[in-house]
């Protein structure tokens, strides 16, 4: 075929360009269908190169030609080849591991002040409960929701409540119990605790407070009736991690909530962003947390019946989680 | 506070469809709308409900649960797989997941960098919170009970507006993660109409410069697309309205350039072609040299400058 050389400029600048665009549209494609870590280095290495000489081409293209269907077309390549050149190069299990090792404890640390704030709602909401129990026993029906009380109110006798605390027939165990439980309040209380607090803190806070007062006339009824040490076992053997994983998720929404109030230099938009980098975090913590309460509750509470052994599990537990946060990440000295 | 913030200079309103990528030549992506994403949502819960369905029975066909508690188990697993679904092929595959993939849509990082496993991690856990949480307060609405009724309304309300009251289309976790959702541009490479003009057409219609200086890129592009239309269908060309339509469009452009010499009727795509050639290369060269013509009103706004 003869060449015409009497072409114009922006012609000639793609004739000489055409046939890399090609092999970078090849490339590009098969990074997307394949994935980067199959391609041979050789591959790889034309997709880089190939990529920033294209956003060049791209460059030059709008600036010297008029051809609308070449700059759709080199438009549409470079975002293709820049989606594929900046794919995450992480491994689900890189991610995994990092989080565990590290970036988990580690952002427990840094918002150390937020999950405080956790556990203060949920301590001073135990706190009035139980001492609005002492006041005047008919707190109890106002803030205990019917359902979760199981039977065991101020009018139940201690005979059911000491045969509920040490129950020896379990009718559902092992997996069931596990799903049952896990879609039982608190996960739900610790969802809504973490999701509200984007919608400024009040919310978050103030369902934790509540599940604090639940807990409080709870024990209050409890000590009451001289069951304090045993309910207290009975509590601990998940309670521990439980309510620990409420107070986090409490933590971490109301993180989320503050941005939302407090934004300080930038946007709110900008401040939420930032603070939901260890908010997720912490969520995540939670949820972890939840998934072990399940399966000591569905698995441990029902074979382990003695007080002791409820309480000693129930704060190892809890002191590895505390070892986890506090040691975890950290350089070795 | 609030004096501070005033004092900075209010930044001009950038284009939601542009992306600038490291390398500082902004890109045109278009931001998805909420049809496709919706789609592709559809399509994710339903994949992983057939994940979670296919668990149970198997659970059920080997008599690990019981049938009072098969109702808890199942919305456990649907649980279980969803979220880790969309996190790890978001990561696996870049912004997509199974129903993105169909929809060909996905999720960009807004400032142009790679999505990190942290971004995805947060937008799909407060998806939770968005969607799934009153899509199953949606399902479970009680008569009874209006005040809750009408919480979760108010919910639901406010999850949809938000995306709809931003120009990137982000929900809420895309905010938090700085994402959003793109379509896919495909590139198809047209033949460049410049090239292949043979050269007894090209000295059979020849066009002065003065003639050039009439129309702009926006004529030009517009006569592209008429000259790209008759090379896709070349039966187009024996059609007696697009010959009508030709006809007068060569009136127009002799018209308006002032071209003397009557154009056969066989020749029409021929001279178009010609003059497509010419006045780009003049526009082109005119562009070169700094001055941009945007279209046939340019003379106008010089003058006004």
């Amino acid at each position: 075929m003869e060449e015409p050389t009497d072409l114009i400029r922006s012609a000639r600048f793609r004739k000489e360009r055409e046939a890399d665009w090609l092999r970078l549209e090849e490339l590009a494609t098969k990074a997307e269908t394949q994935g980067l870590r199959r391609m041979s280095f050789g591959e790889a290495r034309d997709l880089a190169a190939l990529y920033r000489e294209a956003t060049t081409s791209l460059a030059i293209a709008r600036e010297i030609s008029l051809d609308k269907g070449l700059l759709s077309y080199l438009e549409a390549l470079t975002a293709r080849a820049y989606l594929s050149v900046y794919a995450p190069q992480e491994s689900a299990r890189g991610v995994i591991g990092r989080f565990m090792r590290k970036s988990g404890p580690i952002a427990m640390r840094k918002s150390w002040f937020f999950v405080l704030l956790g556990f203060l709602s949920m301590g001073l909401g135990g706190l009035a409960g139980y001492l609005l129990y002492f006041d005047d026993p008919s707190w109890f029906y106002v803030l205990m929701p019917g359902e979760l009380a199981g039977g065991r109110s101020p009018d139940a006798t201690t005979g059911y409540l000491r045969s509920v605390i040490y129950d020896d027939d379990p009718d559902a165990s092992g997996l069931g119990a596990f799903a049952t439980y896990l879609f039982s309040h608190n996960t739900r209380i610790a969802i809504f605790v973490f999701g509200l607090g984007v919608f400024l803190c009040a919310p978050a806070i103030l369902l934790t407070f509540y599940n604090g007062l639940i807990i409080g006339v709870f024990f209050a009824l409890h000590v009451d009736r001289g069951l304090g040490w045993d309910l207290f076992g009975w509590l601990s053997i998940h309670g521990v991690t439980e309510l620990s994983a409420i107070c986090i998720a409490c933590g971490g929404g109301i993180q989320l909530g503050a941005a939302v109030l407090f934004p300080g230099q930038s946007t709110r938009a900008e401040a939420l962003r930032i603070a939901g980098r260890d908010a997720a975090k912490l969520a995540i913590v939670a949820a972890l947390m939840l998934v072990a309460a399940a399966f000591i509750e569905g698995y441990g509470r029902q074979l382990i019946q003695d007080r002791n052994a409820r309480l000693i599990i129930g704060w190892t537990i809890g002191g590895l989680w505390l070892m986890w946060f506090v040691r975890g990440g950290r350089a070795q000295a | 506070m609030k004096r501070q913030r005033k004092a900075k200079a209010p930044a001009p309103a950038p284009d939601p469809n542009v992306l600038l990528p490291p390398e500082g030549v902004p890109l045109h992506l278009a931001v998805s709308g909420m049809g496709a994403r919706f789609g592709a949502q559809i399509t994710d819960i339903l994949i992983t409900m057939i994940g979670a369905i296919a668990l149970v029975v198997l659970l059920a066909v080997m008599n690990l649960t019981s049938p009072q508690t098969l109702w808890a188990i199942s919305a456990l697993l649907f649980f279980i797989i969803r979220i880790p679904y969309y996190v790890l092929t978001e990561l696996a595959w870049n912004g997509q997941t199974i129903g993105k993939r169909m929809m060909k849509i996905k999720v960009v990082s807004r400032d142009g960098l790679s999505l990190s496993a942290h971004a995805l991690v947060v937008r799909n856990l407060m998806k939770e919170a968005e969607i799934f949480l009153p899509g199953t307060l949606l399902l479970t609405l009680d008569a009874a009970s209006p005040v809750a009724s009408l919480i979760s309304l108010g919910w639901i309300v406010g999850t949809i507006m938000v995306p709809l009251l931003n120009k990137r289309r982000q929900r809420l976790g895309d905010m938090i993660a700085g994402t959003y959702v793109i379509d896919l541009p495909t590139p198809i490479l047209l033949k460049d109409l410049a090239q292949s003009v043979p050269k007894p057409v090209k000295d059979k219609f020849v066009f002065l410069s003065h003639q050039l200086d009439h129309y702009g890129a926006l004529e030009l592009q517009t006569l592209e697309d008429l000259l790209r239309a008759q090379e896709n269908r070349p039966s187009m060309q024996t059609n007696a309205r697009n010959k009508a339509t030709l006809d007068s469009v060569i009136a127009k452009i002799r018209n308006k350039i002032g071209y003397a010499d009557k154009v056969a009727p066989a020749d029409s795509v021929a001279f178009l072609r010609a003059f497509y050639n010419a006045q780009r290369a003049h526009l082109e060269q005119k562009q070169l040299f700094g001055e941009r013509r945007q279209d046939k009103f340019h003379a106008d706004k010089a003058e006004k400058d």
